[in-house]
């Protein structure tokens, strides 16, 4: 047995929303039995970015808003990973945002937790791109993540989870990792995560988030269909949670498939020249 | 203007000058082609290449066009000669202009012996030696298209420089057998078109000859197709860029490459976003690059420090372009160098490796992927606009020289005899082993955040010394695994240059003019520019009473970074510099050599 880096304790402040996030985390990767070392988990910057840090995990700490970019380059270089990027609502809807609409676009088989608190914690009270009209001054309209996610035509998961309810976030979790084994592609989580300090909207969170799998006419798998479930449950002053997308086909259509298909990938490829010669040579007696 | 397509007759050929001489025999010609973005300048070029190619001699191509699709001022040059070249010719021998501006812009550069053959579909030009046939109306009649002017031109120069036909019509078959039929069929027309002109007009048949050479088994190349070619034998299989003039093509030849290898290349939303899927998939254990140009350099900046605190490999190709900011996008320069040298916050080991020829692109980018792995370092691979894009020959890259070495990566079965695993093991050669994630029974914690062995955050100021130092340090220790540099010349001569790059070329030629003035000099072809290689330049520094320093940008930046890490040597350093977008001629380096006049 190898002694690997052990978790150590988290920096969170008691109560916060990132400890219901963490213990799914942990939950799903045993209930889906992913043993450690296939587990990457790329955080991002910001309290909830070290939550690498607090599990037996392969953990890689990204740049400020680039965990996308890593965790999908992780993949591509060894499909065989179970890869996981976790952050906060700043890292991944501001300095991130141009790495995270096109993570939908690009759609590889990673899933990509964000932790809203509509703050920003670690810098103490910031306002966020989701920040509520008001929230320390704020004049700018919140950013709505699902909404944007729904509005690209990739068959991706999209879901939406709230810290208060762990039972229902570990089921959203393991189902959206099963969606990454099965390659079908990018899983978006948007976990309602509570800033305690901050941003203490447990009470309100707690009245005002609606499951919209409860909905008359609730289909995951037609984004018109949720786009007007989503739009009704926002007029009538819920905040809408639970699966908002999950097309029904079952397909490979996850980046690393398409790009890949059955081979191991750049990471474990046997690079050596031996293995490679006849394919080299050919190529420099065809490319010059 | 009017259409060329719209005249229905060919107008009367116009004629050269009349009295008839022997063929001027050409050891070392250079032929250049003019004429508006989209006029094919660059087709006449590869086809001019190619014939030479076919007749033993080395040749070297450039080209000078503008960013923009179609339109603009383009040129593009063709030098061949018997001897080995990698420079542009200083005079042109024959200019080709398809319209008059290209007349006015080469005009300087033509050689007194020197012919302009040119299109005279829309102008007539008055100078005496030029001789005009309207190319695009030969053409337009018989194919329905003016395009095929420029292989009418290839057929018109291919009868001014006395080719073999056989071999002149072998080129076109070649270059346009892929796309086949109709076009290979219409090129053959016009290259006939462009003969007979030529072969009807007075005194132009055989106004020259080249001379052949013995130089057969070469191939001609760029830089930019050397790297990706590099990469690929190197074991590299993946790589993530944006695209950027000068660096586009080397995404674009891996594009073909890299997937029937199980390889991955994307091009990214931005350089943010290529770096970091380079960072990611390097921590994943590929062997990564991405590829860029001075701005896109400018944004990648924040990831490459991650690459130098976290410790990951990665290879960043910088095809240095005319900067600051978006500059000349398609203009050389060499001025990236102090960027890299000192690029991002904070401080982190870093090695910037310099080939100077298509070969050396080939080998170094080899060499690049085996120190970024061995070292766990970023690495830079400092290429330039000339160097990427220019082509030159090159004997053909030898596979038997080529080894993977990955250094302290630690297989599987190793990894599972350890009684515990370190991603920042402190060890005595400086480099912690590594296991990629997926390897059996460990992970780790990796960051760009100060960290101790095990990858925890860590504010402790005695492992912040310690973790600084290991860093740090690989800048010592890797002293004797980096590219050496190459010497040329007279070894006890008192004159020196010392240069990096493209720049080479013109070097070594100008040294080859002074020698046949009995000026001996050497030269100081520093391939690893970063660590100076103090350990190198002192002896060659120590040799000469002068040394000038070659480069392409304002302020003499590998000259400072010299004076800087060899103070003493301080009084000997004089600089050559040029910053105008354009590579050096060997008139321009001589006439800053002071012993020279």
């Amino acid at each position: 047995m190898v002694q690997s880096a052990k978790p150590v304790p988290p920096i969170w402040c008691p109560g916060c929303g990132d400890f219901g996030l963490l213990a799914s985390v942990k939950r799903a990767a045993a209930d889906l039995k992913i043993p450690p070392h296939n587990l990457v988990l790329v955080g991002g910057i910001g309290c909830s970015g070290s939550i690498h840090n607090f599990l037996e995990v392969n953990g890689i700490h990204a740049l400020h808003g680039r965990l996308l970019a890593q965790a999908i380059g992780v993949k591509l270089a060894n499909p065989s990973l179970t890869v996981v990027a976790a952050g906060g609502d700043g890292d991944g809807y501001a300095i991130g945002m141009g790495h995270f609409m096109h993570a939908f676009k690009k759609n590889a088989s990673i899933l990509y937790i964000v932790m809203n608190n509509e703050t920003y914690g670690l810098t103490k009270g910031q306002p966020s791109p989701t920040s509520q009209l008001g929230f320390e001054g704020n004049i700018e309209a919140p950013f709505d993540a699902i909404l944007s996610a729904l509005s690209i035509p990739v068959p991706n998961f999209i879901a939406r989870t709230f810290s208060g309810d762990p039972k229902t976030m570990t089921q959203i979790l393991e189902e959206a990792i099963r969606f990454n084994h099965e390659n079908r592609g990018f899983a978006f989580v948007e976990d309602l995560s509570p800033c305690v300090t901050y941003n203490d909207t447990y009470k309100l969170w707690r009245e005002k988030v609606l499951d919209v799998s409860k909905l008359p006419g609730y289909d995951p798998s037609d984004r018109k269909t949720m786009f007007r479930l989503y739009l009704d449950t926002l007029e009538s002053g819920k905040i809408p949670v639970g699966v908002m997308h999950r097309p029904k086909d079952a397909a490979k259509v996850g980046l690393e498939a398409k790009l890949l298909g059955d081979a191991v990938g750049p990471a474990r490829s046997d690079i050596s020249i031996d293995a490679n010669l006849t394919s080299y040579e050919k190529l420099l007696a065809a490319a010059v | 203007m009017t259409s060329p397509a719209s005249r229905a007759t060919p107008v009367p050929v116009e004629s050269g000058p009349s009295e008839s001489r022997p063929p001027l025999e050409l050891a070392d010609v250079s032929v250049m082609i003019g004429g508006q973005g989209g006029d094919g300048t660059l087709t006449v070029s590869d086809l001019l290449g190619r014939y030479f190619r076919k007749c033993g001699l080395y040749v070297y191509t450039s080209r000078n066009v503008l960013s923009r699709i179609r339109g603009g001022h383009a040129d593009a040059s063709v030098r061949a000669s018997r001897d080995p070249i990698s420079a542009v010719k200083p005079q042109v021998d024959v200019l080709v202009a398809f319209d008059n501006e290209a007349i006015e812009m080469g005009r300087a550069e033509l050689s007194p012996d020197g012919f302009i053959l040119y299109d005279s579909t829309s102008f007539h030009s008055e100078i005496p030696t030029a001789v005009g046939f309207p190319f695009a109306t030969l053409v337009g009649g018989p194919l329905g298209q003016p395009i095929f002017k420029n292989t009418a031109a290839y057929g018109a120069l291919s009868v001014l420089l006395g080719f073999d036909p056989a071999k002149t019509r072998q080129v076109i078959e070649e270059r346009f057998k892929r796309r086949g039929g109709e076009a290979l069929e219409k090129n053959l027309k016009a290259l006939e078109i462009g003969r007979h002109a030529a072969l009807e007009a007075p005194n132009v048949a055989n106004r020259y000859s080249v001379v052949e050479g013995d130089a057969h088994d070469l191939i001609l190349t760029t830089g930019n197709q050397a790297v990706a070619l590099g990469f690929v034998v190197g074991g590299g299989r993946f790589f993530a860029g944006y695209p950027i003039t000068p660096a586009t093509e080397i995404m674009e030849y891996l594009q073909r490459y890299l997937p029937p290898l199980g390889g991955v290349v994307r091009q990214a939303e931005d350089e943010l976003g290529a770096v970091n899927m380079v960072l990611g998939a390097a921590y994943a254990g590929a062997r990564a690059m991405t590829s860029t140009s001075g701005p896109g350099l400018s944004l990648m900046t924040e990831g490459i420090g991650q690459a130098g605190t976290a410790e990951i490999p990665i290879l960043i190709a910088d095809c240095q372009r005319v900067g600051p900011s978006t500059g000349q996008p398609t203009r050389h320069e060499q001025s990236d160098l102090s960027h890299l040298a000192n690029l991002g916050h904070g401080e982190y080991p870093r090695f910037i490796v310099s080939p100077a020829t298509p070969e050396d692109c080939f080998s170094l980018t080899v060499e690049a992927l085996n120190l970024a792995e061995k070292w766990r370092v970023p690495v830079f691979l400092l290429l330039d606009q000339a160097l990427c894009q220019n082509t030159a020959t090159s004997p053909r890259f030898d596979l038997s020289r080529v080894h993977v070495d990955r250094g302290r990566r630690l297989r599987s079965e190793e990894a599972a005899s350890l009684t515990e695993y370190k991603a920042y093991r402190i060890t005595d050669d400086g480099v912690s082993p590594y296991a990629p994630p997926g390897t059996p029974g460990l992970w780790a914690e990796i960051t760009g955040n100060e960290h101790d062995e095990w990858g925890h955050v860590s504010v402790n100021p005695v492992n912040r010394n310690r973790m600084m130092k290991k860093r740090m340090e690989k800048m010592v220790l890797a002293r004797d695994d980096l590219p050496p540099a190459r010497l040329f010349g007279d070894p006890a001569a008192k004159i020196g240059f010392i240069g990096f790059g493209s720049t080479s070329g013109p070097i070594r030629e100008s040294q080859s003019i002074l020698a046949a003035r009995g000026i001996p000099t050497r030269y100081f072809q520093a391939r690893t520019v970063y660590p100076v290689p103090v350990h190198e330049l002192d002896p060659f520094l120590k040799g000469v009473d002068v040394a000038y320093v070659v480069e392409h940008n304002y302020t003499g930046q590998f000259a400072r970074l010299v004076r800087e890490h060899l103070p003493w040597h301080h009084a000997k350093l004089r600089s050559i510099l040029k910053y105008d977008g354009y590579s050096f001629r060997t008139p321009q380096i001589l006439a800053g050599v002071k012993e020279v006049s």
